[in-house]
């Protein structure tokens, strides 16, 4: 008996690559007015709006990369310009060494795309209808496509819910059937827009568990975009951090973590009651009640901060600690912004 | 001076109110391109009538056909009722248990909305009207005021008999999901009862009176005709149009009633 | 290539397996459609009645033969209901809603699947009564029929069939840009209703603009006058011409809107 370990031979090679990638769109505007009305009608004064501009990154095979940055950043049409969706305004894509614009055939078999607030699963019938029709349009033979439907139904821990009407379904075990129907035909390349929005965190747990199980078993490369930031510390070695189309991170989570701590969160618990504005002296409050408040700190102001802090409240307890991951990212938006 | 800002200040309304209808039509301006060539039934039947008239050298007979298809035209665009497909979606969609929520009946949101479109509806009819008149100049009548006052009030009560009637159906929507293709089957006798395809008078007797019986020729005939000046007994007409009004007012009000107490009794 | 068409057919039947099934639930349909074919069946021969009650013919179209175009009216009209009307009102949705994104990913064309997704057996009630119209109006009107005029009648059918299919998808394609047309049903239908009468009962000019700018003219009146053995060779080979011209500029419109497709943001 022979077993042949391809991990050994899986060479590191770049699978997506974008340079200078822009995408602008036009927008008509308007004025108010009859003239402006007529002057709409025969000649539209139209400005552009910058989604995306010179965007420059590279993804090996087999990375979970995980995209970041606040709401119309530009995440989602960078995801759908890599899919080939949106036709990107200039620049170079290659994913899988296709350009994803042509939509070919065989790239179209090698990527997949999952939104977690949209859906291709047939309303009003059970999943396993929408799996068939994805089964028969990917080529896979009936025994082939029930085969694979076991297999990642196990790896979902999906059984009768396929074949219950959509519409009757929790909204995490309609995400874990659209993961199954976009993954059916195996594709190497995942990229995956907010696939847990809305999910409670046992569902969120569940589909992070099987991202990862996917990526070991078929060695799939996935980028992701997510707002929870569990989602990424969970699956991602790599953040790119994103806004206003640009990209202002590039590296590993720890690094990230590492470059924003200058902040620590400091912890205290009094004996009595103050006002939230008794600290604003001292750093951002991100937690606060009567007794109790949550403070980032400069490292670098740290002891003569927690020096004052002593002095002028009535401390009972004290606790410093690197702050949680979010508010070190809302931190790193708002230093962005202002930059 | 007072009389001098009055004046400034009816020119203003009038002005934005014209202009943001404008700016809202040219917002849907796909939508009014394809609703006009929907709507041109009317002529596409003057020009078979125009070929069917057996001698053609009959120009008081092709005046008449001219001008009754033409105004045809006009009513159907101020009488167009599509009630029943956005009940169904808001029935649907679950809107409608926000909409019985609010003080007023959503009847009156339905209604001031396809008055509204009508509202937007004005110029474009004015441009397909100048475009017949230009090609066939011959069609050109001025119905005088009496008739056109008496005839726009003739559109509106029959816009509000159509509107009715498609309420009342719009009501089955409490009892069957998709109640909307029952308007398939009510467009059947607006189209052949109504003096869509033909003015009444050229119908055999037997069948203008089971049409007249029934309220589509007031939706249609009826205020075509005063339109294009042809004979019709004018207070007769007004007075089937009102007892249509009332009776279907009664109906939609009983068909309501009934409507919202299953759609409670089912958890809405 | 021989792999690709077999995908196509097994898709197809997927696709109407899968449709009939949610349509089958609504029976308040069946019963719908047949009272409008009847009713509507009924108030066309009634109108055809009237035009024939003051002369002999209809644009040179005696009452038989006219029978015969109101037949092919009909199978147009059920060709409508069964394909193109379900699908056309997805497509909006699936512009409205952004979910075309899944459709654009998938290995297949793209067209091919927004068209022929839904299928809706209501249009049956339709198809039957134009073939009992037009079985009604041959055997009054021409007693021998020979197979090579019933081939011909069928090639002007498919013709007629991917005019009106190709007209269709042409505005469908539009709602890429014009988001809300929920009423472009309507259109197709009302251009449709032109086709009720032989061509030749119009006026010239409206003759004109039904063969030229809107191809009424190919939709039931050739077909018919084919089966009658009254076509035209020149008629017959432009209704194919016309056919394949907007067919294939239906598929290069949709592959230029596809440019504009900006997928409705999240």
């Amino acid at each position: 008996m022979s077993i042949v370990l391809f991990v050994g031979i899986v060479e590191v090679m770049t699978l997506i690559s974008v340079r200078n990638l822009t995408k602008s769109y036009r927008i008509a505007k308007k004025s108010p007015g009859l003239v402006g009305t007529i002057k709409h009608l025969v000649a539209r004064k139209t400005i552009v709006i910058e989604a995306v501009k010179s965007l420059d990154f590279q993804i090996e095979q087999g990375e979970i990369v995980g995209f970041i940055g606040p709401n119309g950043a530009g995440k989602t049409t960078t995801l759908k310009m890599l899919c080939g969706l949106i036709h990107p305004t200039g620049g170079d894509v290659l994913v899988g060494g296709f350009e994803p614009r042509l939509r070919d055939t065989e790239f179209l078999h090698k990527i997949a795309l999952i939104m977690g607030q949209k859906q291709q699963l047939i309303w009003d019938l059970p999943p396993i209808d929408t799996l068939k029709v994805n089964a028969a349009v990917y080529g896979l033979s009936n025994s082939e496509a029930n085969r694979r439907i076991k297999e990642l139904g196990d790896m979902l821990q999906l059984e009768e819910e396929l074949t219950r009407p959509v519409r009757k379904l929790s909204l995490g075990e309609r995400m874990k059937a659209e993961l199954l129907a976009s993954l059916l035909h195996r594709p190497s390349i995942l990229f995956l827009d907010e696939p847990t929005l809305g999910l409670d965190l046992n569902a969120q747990i569940r589909v992070r568990e099987f991202l990862i199980n996917y990526n070991k078993i078929y060695g799939a490369t996935i980028l992701l975009s997510s707002h929870y930031m569990s989602d990424i510390t969970s699956l991602c070695s790599r953040v790119l951090v994103i806004d206003k189309g640009t990209i202002y991170y590039d590296g590993s989570l720890e690094d990230l973590t590492r470059r924003l701590s200058p902040y620590r969160g400091v912890k205290i618990k009094f004996s009595k009651p103050y006002l939230k504005n008794e600290f604003t002296g001292f750093g951002q409050v991100i937690e606060y009640s009567e007794y109790f408040a949550q403070i980032l700190i400069k490292r670098s102001e740290l002891t003569s901060k927690l020096y004052q802090l002593l002095k002028s409240f009535s401390v009972i307890d004290l606790e410093v600690s690197d702050p949680p991951i979010e508010e070190l990212i809302g931190e790193f938006y708002q230093e962005i912004k202002t930059s | 001076m007072t009389i001098k800002k009055r004046i400034s200040y009816i020119f203003k309304v009038t002005y934005s109110l014209l202009t943001s209808q404008y700016a809202l039509m040219l917002e849907y301006r796909a939508e009014i391109a394809l609703w006009a060539i929907s709507g041109l039934l009317p002529l596409i039947m003057l020009s078979l009538w125009l070929e069917v008239e057996p001698d053609k050298s009959q120009l008081l007979e092709n005046t008449n056909l001219y001008r009754y298809f033409i105004s045809a035209f006009l009513v159907r665009q101020f009488t167009a009722v599509w009630v029943m497909v956005s009940f169904e979606q808001d029935h649907i969609e679950g809107k409608l248990s926000t909409l019985l929520l609010q003080p007023i009946t959503p009847f009156w949101r339905y209604i001031s909305s396809h008055m509204a479109e009508q509202i937007s509806r004005l110029p474009f009819v004015f441009v397909i009207l100048s475009i017949i008149f230009i090609f066939v100049p011959n069609s050109l009548w001025w119905p005088g005021y009496q008739d056109l006052l008496l005839g726009f009030i003739a559109i509106f009560f029959a816009f509000l008999v159509r509107f009715l009637l498609h309420w009342i159906c719009a009501m089955l929507c409490f009892w069957n999901e998709r109640a909307s293709s029952i308007e398939r089957l009510l467009l059947i006798p607006y189209l052949f009862l109504s003096g869509l395809v033909a003015p009444l008078d050229k119908y055999p007797d037997l069948v203008k009176d089971i049409a007249l019986a029934t309220p589509f020729p007031y939706i249609l005939s009826f205020p075509s005709m005063i339109l294009s000046r042809s004979e019709v007994d004018i207070l007769n007409g007004f007075l089937f149009q009102l007892g249509w009004i009332v009776v279907l007012s009664l109906l939609s009000l009983f068909a309501w009633k009934m409507g919202v107490r299953k759609y409670s009794a089912m958890g809405a | 290539m021989i792999k690709s068409i077999s995908i196509i057919f097994r898709t197809l039947r997927i696709f109407w397996a899968t449709s009939l099934a949610g349509e089958v639930e609504y029976r308040l349909n069946l019963f719908v459609e047949c009272f409008s074919v009847i009713g509507n069946l009924s108030g066309s021969l009634f109108v055809l009645y009237m035009f024939y009650s003051n002369g002999k013919y209809l644009g040179g179209w005696n009452w038989n033969s006219s029978l015969v175009v109101l037949g092919f009216y009909y199978l147009l009209e059920g060709f409508t209901i069964i394909l193109l009307q379900p699908n056309l009102t997805r497509i909006v949705r699936h512009i409205q809603q952004g979910s075309l994104d899944f459709i654009l990913l998938k290995p297949i064309d793209s067209q091919f699947w927004l068209s022929s997704r839904m299928i809706s057996p209501w249009g049956i009630p339709s198809l039957l009564a134009g073939l009992i119209l037009i079985a009604r109006g041959i055997y009054m009107s021409v007693h021998t029929m020979s197979i090579s005029s019933i081939l011909a009648a069928l090639t002007m059918l498919i013709s007629s069939l991917a005019i009106l299919y190709s007209l269709w998808f042409l505005i469908a394609t539009t709602s890429i840009w014009f988001v809300k047309i929920w009423n472009a049903n309507e259109v197709l239908r009302s251009v449709l209703v032109a086709g009720r009468y032989p061509i030749s009962a119009y006026p010239e000019v409206v003759r004109a603009i039904f063969t030229f700018i809107l191809p009424v003219a190919f939709l039931t009146t050739i077909p018919a006058e084919t089966l009658l053995g009254k076509s035209y060779i020149s008629w017959m080979s432009s209704s194919i011409m016309i056919a394949l011209i907007l067919f294939l500029t239906s598929r290069a419109f949709w592959k230029y809107a596809l440019r504009f497709y900006t997928s409705a943001s999240s």
